[in-house]
């Protein structure tokens, strides 16, 4: 059969094509997405065609793959924007863009409520808030998930390398001061006959590849790595998930930059080369067998130093006053980032500028090559000398690709000929996607309730099942791999992941000191997919709850904190999957909306999933909410270990009988039961006055209750070992009556344990009076064991160091 | 007013701890400037007192840590570092600037390989001060604490007897309480014979504060380990300078 591009190219020139589209048919125009891999759809296709129709004329092939990247779902998010028809407990509303509707419109109530706190958000490569009257701290996070499947080493990588592009991109150039890493893969002890499809790498080669990913960028960089998560699930075997998160620092005087006629549009870094072509349509599609064959050339491979040089190039040439427009080169490449750029202003970029790392490449190859390393900056022409001398300086490559010029159209020139003329203002309205979905709640699906009372009869001994969910891979020590990262790089990492007298204590997140500043940022992040399989709407509650929890509890100030929401699910067109996903963002949206907690930056990722011989199989809808806080003293800043033998050690929050989607849950074999919910208002109106005993200098240490439960809290809690604990339930704030199973293993949100002075004990419990709080006992040198008494019993009385060792240890035999 | 020492921290494409040592210098009472290799000739070290090679992946490290970076030193100022030593000046190289001191020869013969885990390493270790009268180390107690980073710190030398000497000549002027990356005699600190050129895989940058401790109930000190080792070489210099020497 005769190739249809070859059919249909007019006047072939050796580095463009005109492209006769206008009198292609349905199929034919289906074809041609996918001969080209544009990723678009039928609708999008017809879209196209009649834009061009309206034009009269015909598209190039450069202009066909700017309109794909331009419209793809990594850069125009168009689930997010799509009109969706949502039935829930049999109840249809209509939403009208999930981002409108709950992620901005919330953020800009809270942002209203809230004057001169956030001071930039959605529209630039990262949102800023307010860090003191001269500063504003920035965070962003990504996913690179298809890449870090195929190769991922690479994919990680160059995960990291984009996010701190991002940073870079951000206002006219943040400086990159920490970075994060979430992970979701499939169990590092995956039996190989369990993995049902060729080509799939195993769970631990991912770990593996991923970490060293990461750390060789991230250590290259000088940026430290100093937050993160590993969830393990089945359904990630096929379809890894790998975020990468970074924050970084800036003037205030320099967040907002302007596009003006007349200025140069200059290439910083790395050169351009048929590396990483077509990333962002890879990346809007599901993946298969074949993509492990067909894609290698949409995973490219990072160079750290190329970056670290244009990084030093960029943060000195904003000090100097040298960058007028900053922006990074990601998905898109130059067609994203010029098209960015001069999609208002209109500009020229020359194409036989650019600098290639190989010869003949053709005009579209050069546009949206999306090779690593480069970032575009709009100068003014009189900086140009002063800005080649800084590139000399660092010894990375300037080139001139055009300028802005004020015409509106976006126009681009190879061998003399203009290859591309846009106006892309035109190009903003894609298509509305139009789609289903549906869910049911818990109690929808269960009217009569599920019993939880597995006390009676399955309920094995308490001790050994402490060290069951201590061992779970959910709850082992990260240990191995946060070693593997350069997490105090730069010299300001107050709060460090790994803490506590012993140096190896698990933490809640971390703090980083801010040069030139007396306040400090946490960094803290949550996600629960396990629960979002049943409870989605709860799971996006918690994951806002745990993440505002976390950085509450190292000192940041409750009322000076924004968040992020990075999604990734499976396949969008099951009503079922896309319903979890409505219900998720409901959720995370009323929680940001109750703590007032703006989302200031976010991203998606859609298709994570597989055609294995056994169907499709795809990963529960994840959502990882990721926070920055602002401490506001170093004095405020709270660790996450007990730091004496002779202290009170109590209880904020209330424990509920519910199981679902928690570890013991996951131990003893699936235990139906309903996921917690989460008292906003309650919570909040305990971290509020937790915030103000830190001030008040009376906590001496606070961990927060997560995965596990309160017993493994209390045990990662004095795995400093300081000392022994000798608590009692007896008092525990509780609602219902909670089995002791619940009240040991449970993992309702809005909890935290605090170790307070005994000098201070009278005057903490008459602060917290009224509410949810209690002495559960206290630290001891007596013994050093965890000893939880609950009436006349003893539920538990084991040596810290045995349980320390199965923690600590849980994860060293796979990595 | 009297004039503050002042500090060269040759910067490296790939060097990523410059800005904090430039922080940890300053803050001690030098006058610290960062160059970048590219901008680095003889006349450059005019008037220096110190020069200090910070840590990082100079080149990316990809062949022999610090290997590029020496060739790159050589070729732009071949000599120049030897005769700054010579004529009384000190240098000072942490980590990777500690692998590009002993790549250039201006520490006593071993090599920076990888650490017997195979694997960065990211954490804190305890350190002997063997070498109380060096002017780095004077202001230090016998043990203390500072973190590590790195994957190449596995100090060598062709024979293990030569370390073993290094240690009883007091050339090995750190080492390590614990093996940490399988250094011969644990070494993790190096000085040549004038005492003026000092190599350390710990970061003592890191360390300037005593909330920058792991524990927050570190109570060894008013100030973080780090502020007294570069105290120390701050008051030897200023002691050089009071007593009229000059580079």
């Amino acid at each position: 059969m005769p190739d249809l591009l070859e059919q249909i190219a007019e006047a072939p020139a050796d580095h463009y094509r005109r492209l006769r589209i206008s009198s292609l048919d349905g199929d034919q125009l289906v074809e041609l997405s996918q001969r080209m891999k544009l990723s678009l759809s039928l609708e999008d296709m017809r879209a196209v065609q009649s834009i061009y129709a309206d034009w009269g004329r015909e598209p190039t092939d450069v202009e066909l793959e700017v309109i794909a990247q331009t419209w793809s779902e990594h850069c125009k998010h168009r689930i997010f924007g799509a009109t969706i028809e949502h039935t829930i407990d049999g109840r249809t509303e209509t939403v009208h863009s999930l981002f409108k509707t709950y992620i901005y419109t919330v953020s800009k109530a809270i942002m209203a409520r809230k004057p001169d706190f956030v001071l930039s958000a959605f529209h630039d490569n990262a949102g800023f808030i307010k860090l003191d009257d001269q500063l504003a701290v920035c965070l962003k996070a990504e996913t690179h998930n298809h890449p870090s499947a195929i190769e991922p080493y690479a994919g990680a990588n160059t995960g990291l390398g984009g996010v701190i592009r991002d940073i870079l991109g951000a206002g006219k150039g943040a400086k990159p001061i920490a970075s994060l890493d979430v992970f979701c893969f499939g169990a590092p002890d995956t039996a190989p006959e369990n993995i049902k499809a060729d080509d799939v790498i195993h769970p631990l080669g991912i770990l593996r590849g991923v970490v060293r990913g990461v750390r060789d960028y991230g250590n290259r960089m000088g940026i430290p790595t100093v937050c993160g998560a590993i969830q393990f699930d089945d359904a990630y075997i096929y379809n890894p998930l790998v975020y990468c998160g970074t924050a970084g620092v800036i003037p205030i005087q320099d967040i907002d930059k302007q596009m003006t006629a007349g200025l140069k549009v200059i290439s910083v870094g790395a050169r351009t080369g048929r590396d990483g072509l077509h990333g962002a349509t890879f990346s809007s599609a599901a993946l298969d067998t074949e993509s492990h064959e067909a894609d290698q050339q949409a995973v490219q491979i990072g160079n750290p130093i190329e970056e670290k040089k244009a990084a030093d190039f960029v943060l000195e040439a904003r000090a100097l006053g040298l960058i007028e427009f900053i922006t990074d080169c990601g998905a898109g490449g130059y067609s994203s980032a010029c098209g960015e750029m001069l999609e208002e202003v209109g500009g020229e970029i020359i194409l036989d500028n650019v600098k290639l790392k190989e010869e003949g490449l053709v005009s579209w190859e050069i546009f949206i090559s999306e090779s690593q390393e480069r970032m575009v900056l709009a100068v003014k022409e009189e900086s140009l000398p002063a800005l080649r001398a800084l590139a000399d300086k660092y010894e990375t490559e300037l080139t001139e690709l055009g300028h802005a010029d004020g015409s509106g159209i976006l126009k681009v020139k190879h061998h003399g000929e203009m290859v591309c003329e846009l106006d892309c203002t035109k190009l903003h309205n894609a298509p509305v996607r139009r789609m289903k979905s549906i869910w049911e709640t818990w109690e929808r699906r269960h009217p009569a309730g599920v019993s939880d009372d597995s006390d009676a009869g399955r309920m094995p001994a308490l001790p050994g099942l402490l060290r069951k969910v201590i061992s779970d891979f959910a709850v082992v020590s990260r240990e191995p791999i946060i070693r593997e990262y350069d997490h105090e790089v730069q010299g300001n990492t107050v709060l460090k992941p790994l803490a506590g007298a012993s140096g190896d204590a698990p933490q809640d997140g971390s703090v980083i000191r801010i040069d030139g500043s007396d306040q400090l940022m946490a960094m803290a992040l949550s996600l629960l997919p396990e629960w979002g399989k049943t409870a989605p709407y709860e799971m996006g509650l918690a994951c806002v709850d745990e993440c505002f929890r976390q950085l509450v509890a190292m000192g940041a100030n409750p009322d000076r904190i924004a968040i992020l929401d990075n999604f990734c699910m499976g396949n969008p067109n099951d009503p079922r999957e896309l319903g979890a996903l409505v219900e998720t963002v409901k959720g995370i949206a009323a929680a940001a909306d109750a703590y007032s907690a703006p989302f200031v930056s976010g991203k998606d990722s859609f298709y994570n999933y597989f055609e294995t011989k056994d169907g499709p199989v795809s990963i529960p809808v994840t959502i990882l909410v990721s926070g920055m806080g602002i401490v506001e003293d170093a004095a405020h800043v709270v660790t996450g270990s007990l730091r004496r033998s002779n202290s009170v050690v109590s209880i904020l929050g209330t424990t509920g009988g519910d199981f679902g989607g928690s570890v013991v849950a996951r131990q003893l074999g699936g235990l139906a039961a309903s996921v917690p919910g989460t008292d906003l208002a309650a919570n909040l109106a305990l971290y509020r006055k937790y915030y103000e005993a830190v001030k008040a200098g009376w906590i001496l240490a606070t961990h927060d209750v997560s995965e596990g439960g309160l017993a493994v809290a209390l045990a990662e809690f004095a795995f400093s070992g300081k000392g022994g604990l000798d608590l009692s339930l007896d008092t525990l704030p509780v609602d219902g009556q909670p089995t002791k199973l619940a009240q040991l293993f449970a993992e309702t949100p809005g909890r935290l344990v605090i170790e307070i002075a005994p000098e201070h004990r009278e005057q903490v419990a008459a602060h917290f009076a009224g509410l949810a709080y209690a002495e559960l006992g206290t630290a001891t040198d007596a013994h050093a064991n965890l000893r939880i008494e609950y009436g006349k019993e003893i539920l538990l009385n084991e040596p810290l160091s045995e349980l320390k060792s199965l923690w600590k240890n849980g994860l060293a035999p796979y990595y | 007013m009297e004039k503050r020492p002042r500090a060269l921290l040759l910067k490296f494409p790939g060097t990523n701890c410059d800005a904090e040592t430039a922080r940890a210098l300053r803050s001690v009472g030098f006058d610290a400037e960062i160059a970048p290799i590219s901008t680095v000739n003889r006349a450059t070290l005019d008037g220096v007192r110190l020069v200090v090679l910070s840590g990082g992946f100079s080149y990316g490290d990809y062949v022999m840590s610090g290997r590029i970076a020496s060739l790159v030193t050589q070729l732009r100022i071949d000599g120049a570092l030897a005769e700054f030593r010579d004529a009384g000046g000190y240098l000072l190289g942490i980590c990777n600037g500690f692998q590009i001191l002993t790549q250039l020869g201006l520490l006593p013969a071993g090599s920076l390989v990888h650490n017997t885990s195979g694997r960065f390493q990211c954490r804190w270790v305890t350190l002997e001060n063997r070498a109380p009268d060096s002017p780095f180390l004077r202001n230090m107690p016998a043990r203390f604490e500072f973190p590590i980073a790195h994957a190449e710190g596995r100090f060598v030398t062709t024979d293990p007897a030569t370390a073993e000497t290094y240690v009883a000549e007091g050339l090995a002027a750190l080492t390590y309480a614990d093996d940490v990356n399988g250094s011969f005699a644990r070494i993790a600190g190096m000085q040549d014979e004038t005492g003026r050129v000092f190599g350390l895989m710990p970061h003592p940058e890191r360390f300037m504060r005593a909330r920058d401790h792991y524990d927050p109930d570190w109570s060894g000190a008013e100030q973080g380990s780090g502020h007294y080792f570069f105290q120390s070489l701050f008051e030897a210099i200023a002691d050089d300078q009071s007593k009229g020497a000059s580079v």
